[in-house]
């Protein structure tokens, strides 16, 4: 008998399609509407200014790309350029960290708590063969 | 000061025991039991708990006492005081303390740091998987992007590792040996001699023999694999291509057999392209389009259902003719017929035809099998590739032709079939940790859950004005890269205005000299190098060119908690267990021998970037809170190296647990080995992205007078010949090729006297073999000394060796001899150095993936018997 592939299981009853674990949810300071983040650029970013850490202040609702589009703005094309890519997309050799857990997409939501959110950013090497 | 001091060793004396780590002979990194007795290790074995070998270990694994034990093992540090550098001359070593050696080098760090990072190359030999992260987070903090593994990648990964990433989210691929009945093999050993996952493999391949699958070896040369083989094929070298795809066309358009459901389903089969060979894309969300043959229209690939993704036909959307991109191949294999393909790869028209037809009948097409109560599709066939056929200028073709006969068959990553290894992990029961699983990319198309770096084989980044020595951001398929040390590097600096040059040099262990390609090219580019660091366990070939040379710890005194890790390269494929082996230090340091990694935490903290080291490190291991390293708080090695454990395993599986126990394990689901099913991600049968990429590449160099030839970037595959096959010269007559020994590692494991007398007793190791008929009729005699000579002048000398069991064109050496450095005296004048013959250029590389192209025509003419 030859069976469909696409019939051979039922990818919702499998553990592989189901979303990986969230990331821990920070606790959300009510009383502030504020977002007070603070970026540390490491590597080569950190090479393209004297300044390598930042303090930012963000209006709630805003989202890891708006922290990129600042420091864009400060830091020229040539950090942004290093970060996305053309689409606005983060480039996978550079790695970037929220309270300390990476996030890979930009449009993932920043939440005002009672003290500054760290954001660790740092270019990695790309190609590796053997 | 190194970590473990020589008193905690003293206070182990007069113990017997047997304590788990792991081999650093090859990249395998089998696990094994180092027996130690009063202090010195006497014997090693496979650790029969460990999935990495399972208890096996080979020559080179056994052998590992005398390499660590070689007296001439570097001790101390030492500075050249000759400033002349070359391939023969003395540097005039002087023994100097570590905190001079560190002073220098910090010195000289601290300039071309706050000059220009990128002027820094940070460079690795692959033999030792663990040296992976410590070096990248090194360079990565430092802040350059000049990153290289000498001859790795460019003599195999930069195909064999992108085709297996694009099409199986893994580093490389085997036959699934437990359930395959049908393995062809295309210039690959996996499961034969060295290789990933070495041990492990030979293991499943040698069950897998006994319990019936045949096994068909396509190669020049009938050794480690073919000698085991059902069957031995002899090709043309380099003519991977046309075999693969002759057997294709016969199975496509002469026999009408291909996996339809498994074409709609998982590949971009369905997706139609256009007159230009790019997809038709919906105007508004500009998906790839299908044409749905419920309602007789063409619609976004994701709002079909596969069953009704047309596979064939002529269709207009929107006024543009189109075809799905199988009808396309399937109309491009026509002109592989076996006629042809005969012509091309010297193999009969009817092996050709019997060959694809096996093949499809072992398929099996629309079965399935029921594995730990999973009903999974079976296809117990495989064809696999490595070093052997995408070791030439038409790299990427030869093995994407030849992993199209899994994918027409549907044999991808199912029961029986091939698989990548390991693309897809859950993770550990309790922490879930580590977890990937390929995704969905641009197009619908696969990207990799897990990479070995983040040069991810799909999608590639955009090809733009290189500002990386090695062109990798212009020649964006490409990973490693021979623009380094190429003959002609200035001039593609110059070209694309790379604004700076590189300066300085950190190498862990690599013999760039012998590894790469001919001595006189890398040697040229060594030497312009203001200053080179060496972390060595003998002086090489390549030490003549360094500064510091810096004496390393073994790998039995060495510690790495991730030797063999990622999953991707060196555990094991097919069902069985997830296996996280460490290695520990079973001896301690000798003389003033450090470990590279330790030092380079040292160095960091000496220049000032420790803040950075850190970071990088956090990302390299994906550490999260609470084992993040902060600040420039300035952790030791085993710090680290317990903080990523305990990331990955829970707090109370740190380093002290492992030392004790050696690995963690769990059990391998089928979701897991057999993931295809699993997770809706599509692989692209037609490189539909091929072209734009090649396209725009062309769109930036040949303004600059660089031309890309685009034959090479067509979406479809072809056979396109090296140099070799175009050269007509007079007596050039054979194709020279190299293979990996199967008693050696690369040039490195030549020092070993054990090694070194297998492979004296190996009628092949050190000697060059040819065609037994075509020597007599040339009048050469067994063991007969002979100059080989390139079609550009270059020549080795060695002794030939006859034998029926290699094609009558080729001239089959076994890879990396022929050392002439006093400083590995066991190693020095064996053999034959095959890597002087290879040219190291442009002309001379895969134009998409600059991989080598590692052929080359040849004259032989006797040469005088004086040694």
């Amino acid at each position: 008998m030859n069976i469909r592939w696409d019939a051979v299981v039922d990818p919702a009853a499998v553990e592989s399609s189901r979303a990986p674990p969230a990331l821990p949810h920070p606790i959300i300071d009510r009383n502030s509407t504020d977002i007070r983040v603070r970026v540390q650029l490491f590597g080569a970013l950190a090479a393209l200014s004297s300044q390598r850490s930042f303090e930012l202040v963000l209006s709630a609702g805003a989202f890891v790309a708006d922290v990129i589009a600042i420091l864009g703005e400060r830091l020229g094309e040539i950090f942004s350029a290093q970060v996305v890519d053309a689409d606005g997309v983060k480039r996978r050799h550079c790695r970037l960290f929220v309270a300390g857990y990476p996030i890979e997409n930009l449009q993932t939501p920043l939440y005002p708590i009672s003290d500054l959110t760290e954001i660790d950013i740092i270019l990695l090497i790309a190609p590796e063969g053997g | 000061m190194n970590m473990f001091s020589p008193h905690q060793f003293k206070a182990a004396a007069q113990e017997d025991v047997w304590l788990p780590s792991s081999c650093a002979l090859c990249y395998s990194t089998c696990s094994i039991l180092a027996h130690r007795v009063d202090g010195t290790v006497i014997k090693i074995e496979g650790n029969p708990d460990s999935a990495v070998g399972k208890g096996r270990l080979c020559g080179k694994g056994v052998s590992g006492i005398m390499t660590h034990y070689d007296p001439n093992r570097l001790r101390y540090p030492m500075r050249r005081t000759n400033p002349k550098k070359g391939l023969h001359e003395d540097p005039g070593w002087k023994r100097i303390s570590w905190t001079e050696a560190l002073d220098e080098i910090a010195e000289v760090l601290r300039k071309v740091r706050a000059d220009d990072p990128r002027k820094l190359v940070v460079q690795r030999t692959t033999t030792v998987t663990a040296s992976r992260v410590p070096l990248h987070a090194f360079a990565s903090a430092f802040g350059t992007p000049n990153f290289s593994v000498s001859g790795g990648g460019q003599h195999c990964g930069n195909g064999a590792h992108l085709i297996s990433g694009i099409m199986h989210a893994s580093w490389s691929i085997v036959p699934d040996f437990e359930y395959c009945n049908y393995a062809i093999f295309f210039g690959a050993s996996k499961g034969h001699s060295a290789g990933h996952a070495s041990c492990s493999n030979m293991g499943k391949a040698a069950d897998a023999r006994v319990r019936g699958m045949k096994m068909v070896v396509v190669d020049p040369l009938c050794n480690f694999a073919a000698a085991k083989a059902t069957e031995w094929v002899p090709l043309r070298v380099g003519t991977d291509a046309a075999l693969a795809l002759g057997m294709c066309n016969v199975m496509v358009n002469e026999l009408g057999v291909y996996d339809g459901p498994y074409l709609q389903a998982k590949t971009n089969a369905p997706y139609l392209i256009g007159p230009d060979k790019l997809y038709v894309r919906h105007p508004q969300s500009k998906m790839p389009l299908v044409w749905d043959r419920r309602s007789g229209s063409a619609r976004p690939y994701n709002d079909v259902s596969a069953a009704d993704m047309a596979l064939e036909g002529e269709f207009t959307v929107d006024g543009v003719p189109c075809r799905p991109a199988f009808h396309c191949l399937r109309e491009h294999l026509r002109k592989f017929s076996p006629d042809w393909t005969e012509n091309i790869s010297g193999i009969a028209a009817a092996t050709v035809r019997r060959l694809a037809n096996e093949f499809a009948t072992e398929a099996r097409i629309g079965s399935t099998i029921v594995v730990d109560g999973v009903t999974l599709p079976y296809r117990p066939v495989a064809a696999i590739a490595f070093r052997g056929a995408q070791g030439h200028k038409n790299s990427v073709y030869n093995f994407y032709a030849v992993d199209l006969l899994n994918h027409l068959v549907g044999a991808a990553d199912v029961v029986g079939g091939c698989l990548g290894f390991n693309p897809t992990s859950h993770g550990h029961p309790e922490t879930g940790k580590v977890r990937y699983i390929p995704t969905a990319g641009p197009d619908g198309l696969m990207v990799v859950g897990s990479w070995m770096g983040y040069h991810y084989p799909y999608p590639p980044p955009e090809p733009r004005l290189p500002k990386n020595l090695g062109l990798q951001d212009l020649l964006v398929i490409g990973m490693t890269s021979p623009f380094l040390d190429s003959v002609d590097r200035e001039e593609m600096w110059e070209k694309f205005d790379v604004p700076y040059r590189p300066e300085v040099m950190i190498n862990f262990g690599a013999n760039l000299v012998m590894s790469i390609a001919n001595k006189d090219a890398v040697a040229e580019s060594l030497s312009k190098y203001k200053f080179i660091v060496s972390f060595d366990l003998f002086l090489t070939e390549t030490s003549n060119f360094v500064d510091i040379i810096l004496p390393d710890c073994s790998y039995l005194q060495s510690l790495d908690a991730r030797s063999n890790f990622p999953f991707i390269f060196s555990l094991p494929g097919g069902l069985g267990e997830w296996c996280w082996p460490i290695r520990q230090p079973v001896l301690p340091s000798d003389g003033e021998q450090r470990q590279f990694a330790e030092v380079l935490l040292e160095i960091a903290d000496r220049v000032g970037f420790r803040a950075d080291l850190n970071a990088a490190y956090n990302a390299w291991l994906n550490l999260e809170p609470p084992y993040r390293l902060t600040g420039d708080t300035r952790y030791s090695y085993e710090e680290i190296s317990d903080r990523e454990l305990k990331n990955n395993f829970g707090a109370e599986r740190g380093l002290d647990w492992f030392k004790q126990n050696g690995i963690i394990k769990w059990k391998k689901k089928p979701e897991e080995v057999y993931w295809r099913p699993f997770v809706d991600v599509r692989v692209p049968i037609y490189w539909e992205f091929l072209k734009p990429i090649g396209d725009k590449i062309a769109a930036i160099a040949e303004p600059r007078g660089f031309k890309i030839p685009l034959e090479y970037y067509d979406p479809l595959p072809d056979f396109l010949p090296c140099r070799s096959h175009c050269c007509n010269k007079k007596d050039f007559d054979f194709y020279g090729f190299y293979y990996r020994d199967v008693v050696h590692t690369n040039s490195f494991t030549m020092e070993n006297p054990w090694l070194d007398e297998a492979a004296r007793l190996d009628p092949f190791s050190y000697t060059i073999a040819i065609n037994r008929a075509e020597a007599a009729t040339r009048g050469f005699t067994d063991g007969q000394r002979v100059w080989v000579e390139s079609e550009s002048g270059r020549k080795v000398k060695g002794r030939l060796k006859l034998t029926e069991c290699i094609h009558p064109e080729g001239l089959g050496f076994a890879a990396m001899c022929g050392h002439w450095t006093d400083g590995q005296p066991i190693a020095k004048g064996k053999g034959v150095f095959y890597n002087d013959l290879l040219e190291l250029d442009f002309e001379h590389m895969s134009p998409v993936n600059i991989n080598l192209d590692l052929c080359v025509k040849v004259r032989v003419t006797p040469a005088e018997e004086s040694p």
